[in-house]
């Protein structure tokens, strides 16, 4: 028990209510699939998927419906089983648009998976988890294959199960559910990566995952109790807090010899290289004071935030639906994307909660508690004033790049700057201006 | 179809905003102005609302005048207000508040583009300016504590309402501040536990360093200020009073007259702290704190006024925008840029 006496975290971040009672004790539970699914072919960061089904074709649950296109892409699976009934384009989550898979769910979930692995090596885990269209489930969609495959050797592997954004709980839960699965799939992780330690970090106010977990836990995979304090989940803060080591500005974690995945991306590599599973099937938590029946459920692709907040039962005093969490999710101006791979959740705030940020924009007062907050420290204050002076140079010079857009300088600014946005134009003043 | 609010991420805030820190300055200062009353009569509160009226209605005609987005709802003029008031003698004629805040907000503070934008403490300039206009008025009679029991409590608006003649009469009985008996080397720290609570001479609200302390140490608590200001700030001057009386024979003794008296409580605690004129990073903050008080020093022991904590701030606001050049905060994961721009 020595290993978990001591906790760990990184330099500042923000303190926000974590909110994680409303979902936290409901098991997970599947969710009612509807009759059709509208399955979107980018749900990860990288290339779109190319079709490769034609309408009319009967598919099966897992059957490839979306081919990678690229080395930074993803497989796309089908959930469902039935028949494809058109290609659309519309809305992703990100405000994207993205061509989407209709099939008609012909309601017997027929499944056709992949041959589950008898051979573990380096190649045949990273093929598998490439195959089975596995990325970062975390919320970054990241190509996981991409991520196993690093540049440089890597000696630790480093699974995110801290789950530092307010609501959600699908991590939680996975951890209670699925503990030894979990680490079933960090064990094939290790033996894609080469490498001989593992860490699984999450935070105190989850004990119970803690305890869970701690069951399993070796000398070679070892649980970590991180303090409580957002963004504990951010990769470089999460390397900071576990192994002290500091990823150099502009450089990736295998340079300095980690690799961060999610804990539902190590449970989905479970299910693809021991069960043949491809991803196609998602944890994902729906809460929010503006639901009746808040939960966390296993969603297949392709089901849409209306189905969502029709069986969750939408009330009508929300005022925002959040893709994802409170800090750093997308607010949804209608119910119309399809959930995906990346997924973790669905929010509908009412106005009460949301409140807190309604506070009046004025002008900033120079406190410097966006500077004092940033987990990256930087000084958000000068670099909006950089990015109203349309002063490109001035903001990189800034380390505007740096930016995770975590939200803390925005959360804690009194004066209720939009500080998260003047951060984002600031990135794309500097790659547009090219200085 | 559902429409909902559309806005940037993060979507949740914390709940605190520019009011409420104003607000909690305001109550910071309670104890400071409680004190004020008690030791120099109710002349003392009206000087106080005089300043906070007049620094609200000056931010409210100007921004009418000037036709902007009216601001005093923010509570800031009020603060400046309530900060240059605790700065005055107990005995200046009422058009002195009235001037000195209204020269504060228009022409250090709104015309330099209202809060945040001020590269000066507008509180601090006022002050300066009143004793530059009217030095007499702001040095001379520091009023003494009154005696309620005798009818004390309205001393000073009979005094004033007298005129002129009546002030003199006032100067008669006030006594030395504490600083300015300690250069004159006779000061014996026997009031020591006076000048603590507040029953020596001096402005209205640097008298009681208790109740600033109070007041202090709860910005402190509810994290509105950093502590490293007040502390650097005072430790600073406790140091060259250390060496100053160690040079002249008695290093202990000047310690916590230094510390006591004069407005450095006032100054440390409530005006060096002000965000907009004072560095953005917790270095440049100690470096700022540090020049406050040795400035401080410096013009207390070898400059011709008895108290240099005003100027030692002014100077320190001016050099403000330089120690945040000098003193940037690297970020996480910072790499030394090699002179031909090559990482390292």
């Amino acid at each position: 028990m020595e290993k978990i006496a001591l906790k760990l975290t990184f330099k500042r971040g923000v303190h926000p209510a974590g909110n994680k009672n409303i979902a936290k004790d409901i098991p997970l539970s599947e969710f009612p699939t509807p009759s059709v699914v509208s399955i979107p072919l980018s749900q990860h960061i990288g290339a779109p998927a190319a079709p490769a089904v034609q309408v009319g074709d009967h598919v099966s649950v897992g059957t490839l419906i979306g081919r990678s296109s690229g080395f930074v892409s993803a497989n796309v699976y089908s959930s469902v089983s039935g028949t494809v009934k058109e290609f659309i384009t519309k809305r992703t989550a990100i405000g994207t648009k993205a061509n989407h898979v209709v099939i008609e769910n012909d309601g017997l979930y027929q499944e056709s998976f992949l041959t589950p692995l008898t051979d573990l090596t380096a190649e045949s885990v990273k093929a598998r988890v490439a195959e089975a269209g596995i990325v970062g489930m975390g919320g970054a969609t990241f190509p996981t294959h991409v991520k196993l495959s690093p540049r440089t050797p890597v000696d630790v592997l480093i699974i995110n199960a801290a789950e530092c954004e307010p609501y959600i709980t699908c991590d939680y839960r996975l951890c209670l559910e699925k503990t030894k699965e979990i680490f079933e799939g960090i064990k094939a992780m290790m033996v894609a990566l080469g490498v001989k330690e593992a860490y699984i970090g999450v935070e105190d106010n989850k004990p119970e995952a803690i305890r869970a977990l701690s069951v399993f836990a070796t000398q070679d995979i070892r649980v970590v109790p991180l303090i409580t304090k957002y963004p504990q989940g951010a990769e470089k803060q999460l390397i900071y807090s576990i192994t002290q080591r500091v990823v150099p500005e502009g450089a990736l974690p295998a340079d300095v010899g980690a690799v961060v995945d999610n804990v539902h991306t190590a449970y989905a590599i479970y299910e693809a290289v021991f069960l043949g599973k491809p991803s196609f099937m998602r944890a994902m938590t729906v809460s929010g004071k503006g639901c009746a029946k808040p939960g966390n459920f296993w969603v297949r692709n392709g089901v849409t935030y209306q189905d969502v907040a029709s069986y969750c039962e939408l009330l009508p005093e929300t005022e925002k639906v959040i893709s994802g969490g409170p800090m750093m999710g997308f607010a949804q101006s209608d119910l119309l994307p399809s959930t995906g791979k990346g997924t973790s959740s669905l929010l509908f705030l009412t106005k009460e909660e949301v409140a807190e940020g309604d506070k009046p924009i004025s002008a900033c007062i120079n406190c410097a508690s966006c500077a004092s907050h940033c987990p990256m420290r930087l000084m958000p204050m000068f670099i909006e004033r950089a990015v109203d002076a349309e002063d490109a140079a001035a903001a990189k010079k800034l380390h505007a790049m740096s930016c995770l857009e975590c939200g803390c300088c925005a959360y804690v600014c009194p004066a209720r700057r939009p500080l998260v946005t003047s951060m984002r134009r600031a990135k794309k003043m500097i790659k547009e201006k090219g200085v | 179809m559902n429409k909902f609010v559309v806005s940037s991420s993060p979507h949740i805030a914390n709940r605190r905003t520019v009011s409420g820190i104003m607000q909690e300055v305001l109550i910071a200062l309670l104890p400071a102005v409680i004190a004020s009353v008690y030791f120099f009569g109710f002349y003392a509160l009206f000087l106080e609302l005089l300043c906070v009226g007049s620094a609200i209605g000056a931010e409210a005609l100007y921004n009418k005048v000037m036709k902007r987005e009216q601001t005093i709802k923010d509570c800031s003029a009020a603060v400046t207000g309530l900060l240059l008031a605790l700065n005055l003698p107990a005995t200046v004629p009422f058009y002195v508040p009235i001037i000195g805040s209204a020269f504060a907000i228009v022409f250090v503070k709104m015309l330099f583009g209202g809060i945040g934008k001020n590269f000066a403490n507008p509180a601090i300039t006022g002050r300066v300016f009143l004793l530059l206009a009217w030095g007499a008025l702001m040095t001379k009679p520091w009023g003494s504590p009154i005696h309620w029991s005798d009818g004390g409590a309205f001393y000073y608006f009979r005094c004033i309402l007298k005129g002129n003649s009546a002030i003199q009469d006032v100067a008669a009985v006030t006594t030395a501040t504490p600083l300015s008996s300690l250069t004159q080397g006779g000061y014996a720290g026997k009031d020591l536990l006076k000048m603590f609570l507040g029953a020596t001479g001096g402005s209205l609200g640097e008298t009681s360093a208790l109740a600033l302390l109070i007041g202090g140490v709860y910005l402190i608590v509810r994290r509105i200020i950093d502590w490293r200001v007040p502390v650097t700030f005072v430790g600073t001057v406790a140091l060259f009073a250390l060496i100053y009386g160690g040079a002249n024979g008695d290093a202990l003794g000047y310690i916590l007259p230094s510390v006591l008296g004069g407005g450095l409580l006032l100054g440390a605690f409530f005006m060096a702290t002000d965000y907009s004129t004072s560095p953005n990073t917790k270095t440049g903050l100690v470096v700022f704190a540090f020049g406050c008080g040795l400035i401080t020093s410096l013009i207390r022991f070898y400059g011709s006024y008895p108290e240099g904590v005003s100027f030692a701030i002014l100077l320190m606001n001016i050099l403000t925008p330089y120690i945040d050049k000098a003193f940037k905060m690297h970020p996480f994961g910072y790499v030394k840029q090699k002179a031909g721009g090559q990482k390292k």
